[in-house]
């Protein structure tokens, strides 16, 4: 063979090589004059003036912008979403009557105030006078009544408006399509409603804070009933200027807000992924949450972003959830047995680096009723061997398997700990089982599981979002079938009780009783680890998902 | 070419009816599969039964498979409507797929390229050097890269070009001509060198011992001449446009690992959120264009050849 040839292929073979490299090059040396991002600027403020992004666009940074990462809402109609991510967009473009603010107390929003009636079940809500949609339309009373009963409307497709709105007189009824107004709203003026509530229930003032019953534009939905929602005209304090799908959401203050005109010019999402703490060391973003693995570095007082390392207790609990209906744990020996020979605090320390709190009960710290003692059960390997050998089970436990959600075929670490636990005191040798979400939640409503892996996020800061909706004997979503006529009789009277006092102290003997009955065992409460940048002024993160950009300041 | 276009025209005609099998199978075996659109966007949050049931009923979803099929096919042949999305309430399947679709393209533009510009030559050195030591060598230092799954080379290049050298970014997507593409471009790129390369070779050897490469020699060609202009004109062209035309489907189907792991929003990743979404329409969207590409990439690729190579021509038109 020639050299000639042996030549002239080795060529081809270094220019393909070579047209990669140079690819390579070209892109990298001209990324859009992507700033070099040598550790500079990550604890110090970058000057005030114009930074490029990756895209070499040229991005605004004049103070006044809050640049975030985020992820596409699926759909922003605030009586429809039903997902976090939506929801997190919802609150800052639509408001409701009320408001939770950021230590989940209500603020009175687009009402600016109420009286209740003697009974406790009459609501009367005296809008504010300066409350506007965000094209400068006045809200009036119609507009409340208008948004409640499309929620509730089926053809408007909600899943949660009966949970939120179904306690007004005459809501089901619009649910269920049997009627078309709810009869328990009567306007008494432009700027005057009254509710009437099917019995006097604390927490409805509550469930007006969820974007179910917030407030939307009736001409709008009208004249564009299937895509307003892409340019939507809410009551909140921010506009959607712009939404490129997988690109970009920008949000923009609107100035007559009756709340005041918000102190940020916009904020900036920035939707198409990476890791965000990168993008936050390279002082692309402004705020970025923290994963575990990256937590041992940012709590290092050493580190230069400790300094700007923050967290937030979530008012969300972790559990493993048992079908009390199915052998073996229908008996609560073994339930109580397997509650108490897990460790749960070594699992926190060790497998989530201390990352997240060890749940105390049931109830999360913030939520009214929750006290700060632990009310669990101990660990203690000696007791739960002989509640296990009093069981009706001893010695012929039959297979157990703990399901969880999951895609991946690897089981997570907390996992992994939990049946390890199992098996070293108790002799159970426990099987994962995981299923992708949708045939997950499929099987826990039929109750094909045994045992079960599952967290609960609170909607609304309050006992019965939790212990009424997963343990009352007839709720729809007592996914682990549990059934205690004490229990159910103390959950009643917790629903009209007025005195709080009373009422809590309620909520608190449920508890108590459903952690002693080993119903669930309460594994861990959740916290949101974040960094923020020193010029990000009111930047907080709550505890559930609230309007959190009126009050923030950028001075960058 | 009068035969020819005959032959194309009977391909197409088969299209629908491929398409409606396709569609059908898929149709039957989303919905037939556990949970559905509206329960598992309600989570561990509402579950309340009826609620639910309400919802299904305005999406039809409460009736019968086959009458969803039949309302299915309706809509999509007299109104082009392939239903709405479940999770994207607001958009048309258009307009949530389209941007994902652009992304992937670009995304694996570079890759597509840049493996076979490094590809082909490969192997056509290492046919060339058969029995030598840089045959294997060749052949096996692009297997090594082939043999390092994405899961691992994605994280690897994260760690070290993003995380510690903070050269690249750690992921996203910023356009064609943007440091982002680096990252993808080599994960997309290198291990599929070495499939094309094996191919390119054992093409070369297969033509390299022909008569009339023997009488090319014999003639006094050189080598240069007989490799390029006789050997990989017979043999490696129509296969690789073959090859080429096929791969050009997967521009559009995305590249699941490498959009999850770096976040790129494309349409690997989008697919794998919809079949967890249960999103039925788009899922059903989704395989239907990527069965529609599939058959008119092979129908062009057979056309390239009857126009590459006149000696095709016959058999194909007489056989079809």
């Amino acid at each position: 063979m020639s050299n000639k040839l042996t030549l002239g292929i080795l060529g081809v073979v270094a220019a393909g090589i070579i047209a990669l490299a140079v690819v390579l090059i070209v892109v990298v040396a001209g990324g859009g004059g992507d700033k070099k991002s040598a550790t500079t600027g990550s604890d110090t403020p970058t000057a005030s003036g114009t930074k490029t992004s990756g895209s070499g666009t040229t991005t605004k940074a004049a103070s006044g912008e809050l640049r975030l990462r985020g992820d596409d809402p699926l759909f922003l109609d605030p009586a429809v979403a039903q997902d976090a991510g939506s929801a997190l967009y919802i609150v800052e473009i639509f408001s409701g009557l009320e408001r939770l603010d950021k230590d989940l107390k209500i603020q009175p929003d687009v009402a600016e105030s109420y009286d209740v009636s003697p009974d406790g079940k009459t609501y009367t809500f005296h809008l504010n006078k300066k409350a506007t949609y965000q094209d400068g339309r006045p809200v009036s009373a119609d507009d409340v009544k208008y948004s409640w009963e499309r929620a509730l409307n089926p053809d408007t497709g909600s899943v949660t408006a009966e949970n939120f709105l179904g306690d007004i007189v005459g809501a089901k009824d619009v649910s269920r399509g049997r009627a078309t107004t709810i009869s328990g709203l009567k306007i008494i003026d432009d700027t005057t409603i009254a509710v009437t509530l099917d019995a006097p229930k604390p927490y409805f003032l509550y469930k007006l804070t969820y974007p179910t019953a917030f407030l939307v534009d009736k001409r709008q939905i009208e004249s564009n009933p299937k895509r307003w929602t892409q340019k939507p005209n809410g009551t909140g304090p921010y506009k959607l200027k712009e939404w490129k799908l997988g690109e970009r959401i920008v949000l923009e203050a609107y100035a007559n807000s009756h709340r005041g005109p918000p102190k940020l010019n916009t904020v900036r999402y920035n939707l198409s992924g990476g890791s965000s703490l990168v993008a936050y060391e390279d002082g692309d973003i402004d705020v970025t949450g923290v994963g575990l693995d990256d937590l041992d570095r940012i709590q290092d007082p050493n580190d230069k972003l400790h300094a700007e390392y923050t967290t937030t207790p979530r008012q969300s609990i972790d559990y493993i959830g048992f079908n009390t209906n199915v052998p073996p744990f229908d008996d609560p020996k073994v339930r109580q047995a397997f509650a108490m020979a897990v460790d749960r605090k070594k699992i926190a320390e060790v497998v989530l680096k201390g990352a997240i709190p060890v749940a105390n009960g049931i109830l999360a710290p913030g939520v009214p009723g929750a006290t700060a003692d632990d009310k669990t059960k101990p660990y203690d390997p000696e007791a739960a061997k002989k509640l296990l050998a009093e069981s009706k089970y001893a010695g012929k436990l039959p297979p157990i398997t703990l399901a969880e959600s999951g895609a991946g075929a690897t089981v997570g670490p907390t996992e992994e700990a939990i049946i390890q636990f199992w098996k070293d005191n108790l002799g159970v040798e426990v099987k994962i089982q995981q299923a992708e979400s949708a045939t997950f939640f499929s099987d826990i409503d039929q109750g094909r599981y045994q045992m079960f892996h599952l967290g609960w996020i609170m909607d609304y800061p309050d006992p019965e979002d939790v212990l009424d909706v997963l343990f009352y004997s007839k709720s729809k979503q007592n996914n682990s079938r549990y059934s205690n006529p004490v229990v159910d009789q103390k959950l009643e009277a917790a629903r009209i009780e007025r005195d709080t006092e009373k009422r809590l102290a309620l909520y608190r003997d449920v508890e108590k009783t459903l952690i002693d009955d080993a119903a669930w065992i309460p594994m861990f409460f959740d916290t949101t680890h974040a960094l923020i940048k020193p010029y990000v002024k009111n930047f907080t993160f709550a505890p559930t998902i609230v309007e959190r950009f009126h009050d923030v300041e950028v001075n960058r | 070419m009068d035969g020819l276009g005959g032959y194309v025209l009977r391909r197409l005609l088969f299209l629908p009816v491929t398409l409606l099998i396709v569609s059908f199978a898929t149709f039957y075996i989303t919905r037939w599969g556990p949970g559905d659109p509206v329960r598992v966007a309600a989570g561990a949050g509402f579950s309340d039964p009826e609620a639910l049931e309400r919802v299904r009923h305005k999406y039809g979803l409460d009736k019968p498979i086959i009458e969803q099929y039949g309302v299915w096919v309706r809509d999509v042949t007299l109104h082009g409507d392939f239903g709405p999305s479940y999770r994207y309430r607001d958009r048309t399947i258009g307009e949530v797929l389209g941007p994902k679709i652009w992304v992937s393209f670009r995304l694996g533009l570079y890759a597509f390229i840049l493996t076979f510009l490094i590809g082909i030559p490969v192997g056509m050195f290492a046919a060339v050097k058969q029995g030598t030591w840089l045959d294997p060598f060749a052949i096996g230092s692009f297997l090594f890269f082939q043999s390092i799954p994405v899961l691992v080379t994605v994280p690897m290049m994260v760690l070290i070009f993003a995380a510690k050298l903070h050269w690249l970014p750690a992921g996203g997507f910023d356009g064609m001509f943007s440091k982002s593409m680096v990252i993808p471009t080599l994960t997309l790129t290198m291990p599929g060198v070495a499939g094309i390369a094996r191919l390119a070779r054992a093409t070369m050897l297969g033509t390299l011992g022909e008569d009339f490469v023997r009488t090319a020699r014999a003639k006094g060609l050189n080598e240069f001449t007989v490799i390029v202009h006789h050997v990989a004109r017979n043999s490696l062209l129509p296969v690789m446009t073959t090859v080429v035309g096929l791969s050009l489907v997967g521009l559009i189907e995305g590249a699941f690992f490498t959009e999850t792991l770096l976040g790129i929003p494309g349409v690997g990743k989008f697919i794998f959120d919809s079949v967890n979404g249960r999103d039925y329409n788009v899922i059903l969207a989704v395989v239907l264009m990527l069965t529609a590409a599939f058959v008119i990439a092979n129908l062009l690729v057979d056309i390239a050849l009857v126009v590459i190579d006149p000696r095709i021509r016959g058999n194909r038109t007489g056989a079809a």
